[in-house]
């Protein structure tokens, strides 16, 4: 049984998300995607979602980009500076598939859930600025949610 | 070389930079320039520009080659100012050293082809000791 | 490289203010950067080399996945360079809409470079205006080619889709918003005295040392280098276009290029609108073999194709010259060198446009 001051807390949990990107070598497309979301237009922080860049205060991390050789041990090491609770997003193609770059004579190591676990994507080349605020807030709330109820 | 915590070692990945075409074609040509293998070239290369260095190299080698104005036969041949103001391949003094050299052989009556040839082996010994 | 001081700053890969990762090792005396060196290889795809021994159709969207800030120059400079190998004259309507939609990607590159400046400076407020204004202008790109980023507009002999007398018309009206709008906000830039502290005599960039980098587009510009290819296109001539030039060579010169030359945009997509014939936007042709070396203004500068075609228009060999490769060397090189203070470094980076997808392929 669910506490009343538990349910507000988790509530409140849910929805105060710190966001961190990470590129892996895409094209650039999905990085100026995610930057109009912060846009007066798109307004993230309306939904209290805050894109911080700093992976230690960081719940969601939004990994871009087609996993390059400098990201092999690099991308792991930024996952585990990421305290719990934490979820990783693959934004675009690229941590999908590598997109057009998984071709022969490429240097590049997709999928990114190769390296780390990847709870949700979002495909498209790139996903639309609406698409990558609806995939944070529809999964934000059923990782948050229960969190601290889990854990005991 | 220095042992690093956190660096990495980038020479594969200056490697990657210098087999990318254009860069390949300018690394070629510098090769045939100084008469020394492509290897060496690139070792060299490698051994001390950095990553940004290596993949601006061909325009810089092109303006380089444009600035020649042809006033000195000998610091043309050698790329006196080419591989050391535009491209930091040696230092001023490794490249005075050789166009010294040459200089002098020029002004003792040695035919031009040959005091290049003399200096070009200076710069070689510098390339691959 | 030779190490000349004990400690090195290192600044990246992640960093908040930059948008792609890069890493740059900043050796300093005090507070002042004595020489940067610089560390790619997050971004390396090796785009060139997937690009060898495909088609033409292949290596199109392969080409404007360069670099995604923008592709649509990417697009247009391949596609030129094919017409350019096997004899294809676009039509000329297709010639006119190429180059609007080309400005309206230069516009909206612009505008994120300067949004990246002033958020790197911390002028939050000026940065959302300008990010919201990029919005509008990616709206009418949207509008005119049917997506936002990668668009692969532009094919041989023309264009894809014609543009609609009521796509024309709320163009207008964008550019007229546009226009009223980022005058008020050049005006803030302009006249910001917290912004000229961080942006006046910082990352001097002189006319000899952009010379000998070969620096390009807006960086080169601000240090008085009238260097400008949209002059020698035929189409950029019909419309009587002047390049933006500066002297003071500093961060502040850089964005006030890129401020003038949103205007200077909005200038030519009016001209192109009203200049613009009726006819066919796809002229056909077929693409056939041959070795060319092309250049094309992007919004960053001078971008350069190497391409050799056998022929049926598979693409053997290609070389791809982006101007970020010119203007981070500058930028690194030889703008960082003698910044007095390690928190400039940032915004001094940022301020030359630099585009590490575009640096590494």
């Amino acid at each position: 049984m669910t506490g009343m001051l538990q349910k507000m807390k988790n509530a409140v949990r849910s929805r105060s998300i710190h966001v961190t990107y990470v590129d892996t070598g895409s094209c650039n497309g999905c990085d100026i995607e995610v930057l109009a979301c912060l846009s007066p237009r798109y307004d993230l922080e309306q939904y209290g979602i805050y894109v911080h860049n700093n992976p230690r205060e960081a719940d969601v991390l939004l990994v871009l980009g087609c996993c390059t050789p400098q990201w092999e041990d690099k991308l792991k090491g930024l996952w585990e500076k990421i305290p719990e609770p934490k979820v990783a997003i693959a934004i675009g193609n690229c941590p999908l598939s590598g997109c057009v770059f998984n071709r022969e004579g490429s240097y590049v190591n997709p999928p990114a859930s190769k390296h780390i676990p990847i709870a949700a994507s979002v495909p498209g080349c790139p996903p639309r600025p609406t698409e990558i605020i609806r995939a944070i807030l529809s999964l934000a709330p059923t990782v948050f949610k229960d969190y601290e109820e889990k854990r005991e | 070389m220095n042992e690093y915590l956190y660096e990495k070692d980038l020479r594969p990945l200056k490697y990657h930079i210098l087999t990318g075409p254009r860069q390949d074609w300018t690394a070629r040509e510098m090769a045939l320039r100084l008469g020394v293998r492509i290897q060496s070239v690139r070792s060299h290369l490698i051994e001390r520009l950095d990553m940004s260095d290596l993949e601006n190299m061909p325009a810089r080698f092109e303006a380089g080659v444009a600035a020649m104005n042809g006033e000195d036969p000998v610091a043309d041949a050698l790329g006196r100012d080419l591989f050391v103001v535009s491209i930091g391949m040696f230092t001023p003094e490794e490249m005075e050293a050789a166009y010294a050299r040459t200089r002098a052989l020029v002004d003792n009556g040695m035919p031009l082809d040959e005091a290049i040839v003399e200096g070009k082996a200076a710069l070689k010994e510098v390339l691959a000791p | 490289m030779k190490k000349t001081v004990d400690v090195a700053i290192p600044i990246g890969p992640v960093h908040p203010c930059w948008k792609e990762p890069v890493r740059i090792k900043c050796e300093t005396k005090g507070e002042q950067v004595l020489s940067v060196e610089v560390e790619l290889g997050y971004m390396k795809k090796g785009i060139e080399r997937i690009m060898r021994g495909r088609p033409w159709q292949e290596v199109m969207f392969l080409a404007e996945r360069v670099c995604g800030i923008c592709s649509v120059v990417h697009n247009m400079v391949f596609i030129e360079t094919m017409e350019a190998i096997s004899e294809i004259e676009p039509t000329e309507r297709a010639a006119f809409l190429r180059v609007i939609v080309n400005e309206l990607d230069r516009m909206q590159s612009h505008l994120i470079a300067n949004f990246s400046y002033c958020y790197t400076i911390e002028h939050e407020t000026l940065a959302m205006y300008l990010l919201n204004e990029r919005e509008h202008v990616m709206d009418m790109i949207e509008r005119i080619t049917g997506n936002r980023v990668n668009t692969a507009y532009m094919i041989p002999g023309g264009v894809r889709y014609d543009l609609r007398p009521e796509d024309a018309e709320s163009l207008r009206e964008t550019l007229a918003l546009l226009e009223k709008n980022l005058d008020r906000y050049m005006r803030i830039f302009e006249n910001g005295p917290m912004i000229a502290l961080r942006s006046r005599d910082i990352g001097i960039l002189t006319k000899e040392d952009a010379l000998m980098a070969h620096a390009v587009g807006p960086t080169a510009r601000a240090s008085g280098i009238a260097t400008d290819l949209r002059t020698t296109h035929p189409t950029y001539r019909k419309l009587d276009f002047e390049p933006v030039v500066r002297t003071e060579g500093d961060n502040y010169a850089r964005i006030m290029v890129r401020f003038e030359e949103l205007f200077r945009s909005i200038g030519l997509i009016r001209r192109a609108l009203a200049m613009m014939p009726e006819g066919p936007v796809r002229g056909g042709g077929i693409c056939k073999g041959g070795e060319i070396r092309y250049s094309g203004e992007a919004p960053r500068g001078e971008l350069t194709y190497f391409v050799k075609a056998d022929r049926y228009g598979r693409v053997e060999d290609i070389a791809i010259q982006t101007p970020s490769i010119m203007n981070i060397d500058a930028c690194t090189h030889h703008m960082l060198k003698g910044v007095l203070s390690v928190a400039d470094v940032t915004a001094t980076f940022i301020s030359s446009d630099p585009c590490i997808a575009c640096n590494e392929r």
